[in-house]
């Protein structure tokens, strides 16, 4: 598919004996917003930690903009345009605003630029330009979120990775980091977004991607999935098919 | 009253030591889940090989404290890591730990055997005169010896927070699976971690040997000082460290004073259960969730 940055094709992994991802297989699209779901231990976070080289695979193969990244590491991911922003709290939170910020150009080969990086991307975002040299362990759940987000677009990622970001976050909250994804796509970035949220993020998605017992179960426009009744089934804990 | 004044300078100048210690526990701690039981004889060799480099090879004092820091950053930094962590940790904490009390152990009777069971005097790096500060008698090289402690940690501190590896190692601390996902070069931060460590313990040994004398047997209480230095503190934190090795040392300076120099070795641990019991988290220590 021309218009495809990321591939899966036939992934299996997993930890220790358990196998997560059954092989899954499937294609991102460039400058869109993609939204997996599916119930729990279906496999979505596993899937981006393996994309983003952070769980070996036993077999298949993971290709961004057409180049082979099968077992790459996540420093060399980011290299290749990627940022993962993974689920939980991920802010160091003995550090200062800004110092959190400037972690996320460690992998900038040219770290000459990167008081103006940060100068500009606190522009963008002023709620932590005003608490920049306070503890990041002082600003708000969604605040954190949001420093997350901003240290993860520093190094302008192609595509961003970005696993339940509405977690414990208020309404308006959500709504303004939605707001933000729905801005980067604007710029041409390509988002691969996990949510529990399904229905408010299918909203702003244009694909779908339901994930059940680490394989594809469906792919199709957001606007589909929505509408597919099978999908409140999926989520009651039915299954699309019987287990086992 | 002056008295008092002169018992905790000093206790503050042993303290200081004990903090230089505990910082490299935590840090240990904090990087690589390594609790280093060996930790007391980390701080015990470094003044073996200062003898070693003075008595048997005849080079002066400050190149012989010189050799040991570097020997200790080699052999106690990186060595150890490269050797005993690094393989032993694939299997789990408790093996480790097991496996650093044997270095321990090995530490302690080899300095015996290689060198000597007797207890040898360490030359002052301050010399070793009282001054007379406003009426209290107040002893120059414990002074030196505080300032030269505190120095180092400031200097520490300086690093961790003021410069961008110090702040990768921070990072790496707090947080290593999100280090990793920046690209912060996490092995490499932990090495960097083990190296001041040895550092540390080498500085806090050249401080020590001239007050203890150096002897084989001096890791069992200042491991004991230390480790208790840092629980005391808060496990998690740098600050706590120090803050936990100036009150372990002031404490047990006093009570070797007032209550019976006999109970100075137990002193960090009736310190050690109260924490426990009451304030498990440390002086200023947060408290670790762990996901299940």
């Amino acid at each position: 598919m021309s218009d495809s940055i990321l591939q899966l094709d036939a992934v299996v992994g997993g930890y220790g004996k358990m196998t997560i991802l059954n092989g899954t297989t499937t294609s991102i699209r460039r400058g869109r917003i993609t939204t997996v779901i599916g119930p729990n231990g279906a496999g979505k976070s596993t899937m981006f930690k393996a994309i983003f080289g952070l769980l070996p695979l036993r077999s298949g193969r993971i290709l961004f903009e057409g180049r082979d990244v099968t077992g790459h590491t996540p420093r060399m991911m980011l290299d290749a345009g990627v940022c993962y922003v993974p689920q939980g709290r991920n802010i160091f939170p003995e550090l200062s605003v800004r110092h959190n910020l400037e972690l996320g150009a460690v992998a900038l080969k040219d770290q000459s630029g990167l008081p103006d990086r940060v100068a500009a991307m606190l522009k963008g975002f002023p709620i932590l330009a005003e608490k920049a040299d306070s503890q990041a362990s002082t600003l708000s759940g969604g605040q954190q979120k949001l420093l997350e987000v901003a240290r993860g677009l520093l190094l302008d990622p192609k595509l961003i990775l970005i696993d339940e970001p509405s977690i414990g976050l208020s309404p308006l909250m959500v709504q303004e980091v939605f707001g933000i994804l729905k801005a980067l796509r604007g710029k041409g970035v390509t988002i691969l977004l996990i949510e529990q949220n399904a229905k408010q993020a299918l909203q702003m998605s244009d694909y779908g991607l339901v994930l059940e017992l680490g394989q594809t179960r469906i792919e199709d426009t957001a606007a589909n999935i929505r509408a597919d009744p099978r999908i409140a089934q999926l989520f009651l804990g039915g299954g699309l098919q019987p287990i086992r | 009253m002056a008295e008092i004044l002169q018992l905790v300078i000093a206790g503050l100048a042993t303290g200081a030591i004990y903090a230089l210690a505990a910082i490299g526990f935590t840090l240990l701690w904090q990087t690589s889940q390594t609790i280093n039981f060996a930790q007391g004889e980390f701080v015990m060799l470094p003044a073996f090989f200062a003898l070693v480099a003075m008595n048997w090879l005849g080079g002066p004092f400050w190149l012989s404290c010189l050799v040991a820091i570097l020997v200790s950053i080699l052999l106690l930094g990186m060595v150890f890591k490269l050797i005993v962590v690094d393989p032993m940790l694939k299997q789990g904490v408790l093996p480790l730990v097991i496996s650093t009390i044997a270095l321990g152990l090995l530490l302690r009777e080899g300095a015996k055997d290689f060198y000597s069971a007797e207890a040898q005097p360490f030359p002052y790096i301050f010399p070793d005169r009282q001054i007379s500060v406003l009426g209290v008698q107040l002893s120059l090289s414990q002074i030196g010896v505080l300032l030269i402690a505190l120095a180092v940690i400031a200097a520490l501190q300086l690093f961790l927070s003021r410069t961008r590896t110090g702040r990768q190692m921070q990072a790496t601390a707090q947080n290593p699976t999100v280090a990793r996902i920046l690209g912060v070069p996490v092995e490499r931060m932990i090495m960097y971690t083990f190296i001041i460590n040895a550092a540390l313990a080498a500085m806090a040994s050249l401080l020590i040997s001239p007050i203890y004398l150096a002897k084989f047997s001096n890791g069992e209480h200042l491991g004991l000082a230390a480790f208790v230095a840092a629980i005391v503190g808060g496990f998690n934190q740098v600050r706590g460290a120090i803050a936990g090795g100036l009150l372990v040392g002031v404490i047990d300076n006093l009570a070797a004073a007032y209550v019976s120099t006999g109970y100075r070795q137990s002193v960090p641990l009736i310190l050690l259960v109260l924490f426990i019991l009451f304030r498990p988290q440390g002086l200023l220590g947060r408290r670790e969730e762990r996901a299940v």
